[in-house]
């Protein structure tokens, strides 16, 4: 069945009309035409498809875009500020945690959700906080020195 | 070595990747565009009775359906032994029988549900060994047929290669105590994150075709072949690309797409699911039997060894044929031995078929090698370290094929990783160090860039060369700014666009760097002297006195009159333009002494590289739970160019060889369907798994192979890291390991078969 309903994603809000059984990720990528969020499974596996719903990291493939009528969605695209990259992005970049890139944004923010609530985060807290961040290429050891730096310098800092 | 800065490795699409900017095949959305699906036969070993397209044509929405009637009827493969779509019979489960584009995914999909698909179930073939019998079934009844150049075929054997080095029966009769062993590995995955995208437009008699490849002059040439084009009428694309290791490697699907937006006359978009992506690519890592026999001296020297090996080739050909010969010669090793013969067979079955997956066939022959090669230390009453320092090869020495090295560094990569990881030291009873050795080869190749400077001094590179991930491409900017004097940002990167380069064989082989390093130098020095001939006649000076520094040209000495490169640009307009050309021709390959029946062309190994693996593991003995609690892995890919675009690739190398060696298996039902194709069921390495890996290199100027002595370095790190796994689980349940992944059910196994 067909909705209409409004969505908010970083900070614009985008009239939706949709099939109500759409998840989060297919509007993200099709109406709102936002194509940062990756679908690498389509089956909340990889999280490449990480949202923050309220500052709440979901993964958008497993979540109805429906039940995010009202809320706040961040995606990828809604992290940097004009040009200049967000600390955690311009880390990554510089700690070699982006090869294919493909399960950066995902990674991004729910690095950025992690830190968000646990500011002092430790490499233990990091390994069992991204678990759910599948990616194929780093072995995963650039990413956990661009959060450990992330979480050194605040996740607010300018870059 | 570079007078840039790389040290702080700032890759140049990664702005794009890590703001959300970039896209990928999935994300690329053209107006009017239709959208594919595909009926897969969902049957291993079939013939078609019934293929009626009528009902899915007449559904509203439906722009085109095709089957193979509908498209030339051409066989391709490395032997031609398949058609883009099911002929008669279906032989995998993934083979596509039908492609259907519509105005909605949905409507996709109702219309191959609504095609009448009709088959008699035939014999599958579902066993390697089984496959060899006489009366087996034939995969492929009219295997006499196809085009096997150089290729031998026999019945259900797809390939095979028998190698004979001096005389090993009568070396192993001589020997004074001779190992047996029988390894085996299951099937497994590439899984790159991003599920495969293509997009295929048509403008007149051209097609523009954006794809997840990883070698688009070889998706062109598979498009031109099928469809009947000229290469010229085919651009392929590749925007970013979200990961490959091989699986993306190959021909797939481009030439249905193409052919699905000629038929519905608008473009058509396919995106695989991750069930897709698992079953029906002609890409996985084969399954594979090793059975080692190695005859030793009392001094612990190695006398002689004996191979054989089946390889699980699947269903139809793709770049599979020289696995026999590549299998060959890891399960012989990197080691002196005078005496070989390996009889290696590729054996065709019901089942998805195997191809370049990341040093294909290396982990699991490495890993088989490399359990035996614990098992004849202990025979000997030596230390696992010092038999491969024994028998390992080193400078000057000759290997399995009569190959003579010249410097290499196995040796110090043994020291490194076994120092780092602490080898020797006493450790709690449930943990233990595992090591192994490895190589691989490097492949010098064919491969063109071009370089041009415009007025104002900003650069660009055109290259053949495509970027999988590794960085390798984005190293290019680099090695130009380096011949020019110049900075790495100075140059954009055009890439990726068979119609905008020249030929490069694509990111397969780790042959990136290594080739179109080269190629892209050769075109800056082109640009260089140029420069400096501008720069003499403005300095009234020799060209071969001037210096390209910090952006400026000046006269050697005199760096105070120094001209701004953007100056000498501008002036080049006018008397003949900066634009440099650059072609790798590959060098002979190293000399050999084996004799290879079925000869693949890899008994010799050019700027072979070499590695030693040392892993601590921790194993709870109640449940047959391993874990890697640090990887040591030391590795000789020569010079190092990119210190953190290397270091990356022995960091995902080396985790993909730990889900190798514990949890990664592609499990088949007894009608030759996959069980498990999904994430949930096939579990890669988590950030929670991963333990620290330490890199370290041991750098040794290679000359004639890569970009300043370098070699090539992506696969390497994945040929070890399961072998050191097993050596350490052999130590902790005092038998060794037969069986890869080595699940903990099958560590629970193991340690209940000693308990009793
Ligand atoms: S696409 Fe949502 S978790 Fe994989
Ligand atoms: S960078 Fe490729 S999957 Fe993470």
């Amino acid at each position: 069945m067909t909705e209409s309903y409004t969505l908010t994603v970083n900070e614009v809000a985008y009239s939706i009309v949709a099939d109500a059984q759409r998840s989060l990720l297919s509007v993200i990528r099709g109406e709102v035409g936002l194509t940062g969020t990756k679908e690498g499974c389509d089956d909340s596996e990889c999280g490449a498809c990480m949202v923050l719903v309220d500052g709440r990291p979901v993964n958008s493939c497993s979540y109805l875009a429906v039940q995010a009528q009202g809320r706040a969605i961040t995606t990828i695209e809604g992290l940097a500020s004009g040009d200049a990259l967000h600390v955690l992005q311009r880390n990554m970049l510089e700690e070699g945690g982006v090869q294919c890139g493909f399960c950066t944004p995902g990674m991004i923010m729910s690095a950025h959700a992690l830190l968000d609530q646990n500011p002092d985060a430790t490499e233990e807290d990091i390994r069992l906080g991204l678990a759910g961040n599948l990616c194929r290429c780093t072995g995963y050891a650039g990413i956990m020195k661009a959060v450990v730096r992330t979480a050194r310098e605040g996740l607010s800092t300018d870059s | 070595m570079l007078s840039v800065d790389i040290s702080k490795f700032l890759r140049a699409d990664g702005p794009d990747k890590v703001t959300g900017s970039g896209r990928y095949s999935a994300d690329i959305s053209l107006t009017g565009m239709a959208h594919a699906k595909f009926l897969y036969a969902g049957v291993a070993s079939a013939r078609i009775t019934t293929l009626d397209t009528a009902a899915a044509k007449a559904i509203p929405g439906v722009f085109a359906v095709l089957t193979q009637a509908d498209v030339p009827d051409i066989r391709f493969g490395s032997v031609a032994d398949r058609y883009l779509f099911a002929k008669d019979v279906v032989r995998f489960e993934g083979e596509v029988v039908a492609a259907v584009a519509a105005v909605d995914a949905d409507t996709a999909q109702r219309a191959v549900d609504a095609i009448v698909f009709e088959y008699d179930a035939l014999p599958v073939v579902n066993d390697i060994e089984a496959a060899l019998e006489p009366d087996a079934p034939l995969v492929h009844e009219d295997w006499e047929s196809y085009s096997a150049r150089r290729i031998v075929m026999d019945r259900n054997i797809a390939s095979q290669t028998i190698l004979t080095l001096g005389d090993a029966d009568a070396a192993l009769a001589d020997a004074d105590l001779v190992i047996e062993g029988r390894y085996i590995a299951d099937a497994s995955h590439a899984a790159p994150i991003e599920p495969r995208g293509v997009v295929a437009q048509w403008e007149g008699d051209k097609v523009t075709i954006w794809t997840s490849s990883q070698v688009p002059f070889q998706a062109r040439d598979g498009v031109c072949e099928t469809l009947e084009l000229p290469t010229n009428r085919v651009r392929i694309i590749v925007p970013h690309l979200g990961g490959g290791f091989g699986g993306k490697c190959g021909f797939h699907y481009e030439a249905h797409i193409a052919a699905l937006a000629r038929a519905a006359r608008r473009p058509v978009r396919l995106v695989f699911s991750r069930r897709e992506e698992f079953l029906a690519p002609d890409r996985r890592r084969e399954g594979m039997i090793v059975e080692l026999t190695t005859g030793l001296r009392s001094d612990g020297t190695i006398a002689a060894r004996k191979a054989r090996i089946l390889l699980d080739y699947g269903a139809y050909s793709s770049d599979a044929t020289f696995f026999p010969h590549m299998a060959a010669m890891h399960a012989l090793g990197p080691y002196k031995i005078d005496n070989v013969y390996a009889e290696s067979s590729a054996v065709y079955t019901n089942r998805q078929p195997s191809g370049s997956v990341r040093a294909p066939t290396a982990p699991q022959a490495c890993w088989a090698l490399e359990t035996h090669t614990d098992e004849l230390a202990a025979a000997v009453g030596m230390d696992p370290v010092a038999f491969r320092r024994l028998n390992g090869v080193d400078t000057g020495a000759s290997g399995v094929s009569g190959q003579v090295f010249d410097a290499i560094g196995l040796q110090e990569c043994i020291t490194l990783a076994t120092e780092d990881v602490g080898y020797g030291d006493v450790l709690p009873g449930d943990e233990a160090i595992g090591v192994a050795i490895g190589w691989w080869p490097s492949f010098p190749g064919a491969s063109g860039a071009y370089v041009k400077l415009d007025s104002d001094g900003k650069g660009v590179i055109v290259t053949g060369a495509q970027e999988c991930g590794t960085g390798a491409v984005m190293t290019l900017p680099y090695l130009v700014a380096n011949e020019l004097g110049m900075q790495p940002e100075d140059f954009e990167l055009v890439y990726q666009d068979t119609s905008a380069a020249p030929y490069d064989v694509g990111a397969t082989g780790s042959q990136t760097l290594l080739n179109n390093g080269i190629a892209t130098i050769e075109a800056s020095y082109q640009i260089a002297s140029r420069l400096r001939e501008i720069a003499a006649s403005m300095l009234e000076a020799e060209a071969d006195d001037i210096v390209l520094e910090n952006g400026h040209a000046h006269v050697d000495g005199s760096p105070d009159t120094a001209i701004p490169i953007a100056r000498l640009a501008r002036r080049a307009n006018h008397t003949g333009m900066l634009i440099g050309k650059g072609a790798r021709i590959a060098p002979p390959d190293p000399k050999t002494s084996i004799s290879a029946i079925g000869d693949q062309g890899v008994s010799s190994f050019a700027g072979p590289q070499f590695s030693c693996h040392a892993v601590r593991v921790k194993l709870d003995r109640d449940t047959g739970v391993a874990r890697v609690l640090a990887v040591s892995a030391a590795h000789d890919s020569g010079t190092i160019v990119n210190p953190i675009g290397a270091a990356g690739q022995v960091e995902g190398g080396v985790l993909m060889g730990i889900g190798q060696a514990l949890t990664e298996r592609t499990e088949y039902d007894d009608k030759g369907r996959q069980v498990n194709p999904a994430l949930l069921d096939y579990k890669l390495q988590t950030f929670a798994d991963a333990p620290p890996i330490s890199v370290q290199f041991v750098e040794v100027f290679t000359p004639d192979m890569g970009p300043h002595g370098a070699k090539a370095i992506a696969e390497a790190p994945n040929v070890a890291t399961a072998a050191a796994i097993s050596n350490a689980l052999g130590k902790l349940v005092g038998l060794p390991m037969r069986e890869l992944p080595m699940t903990s059910e099958r560590v629970w196994r193991a340690i209940q078969a000693v308990g009793s």
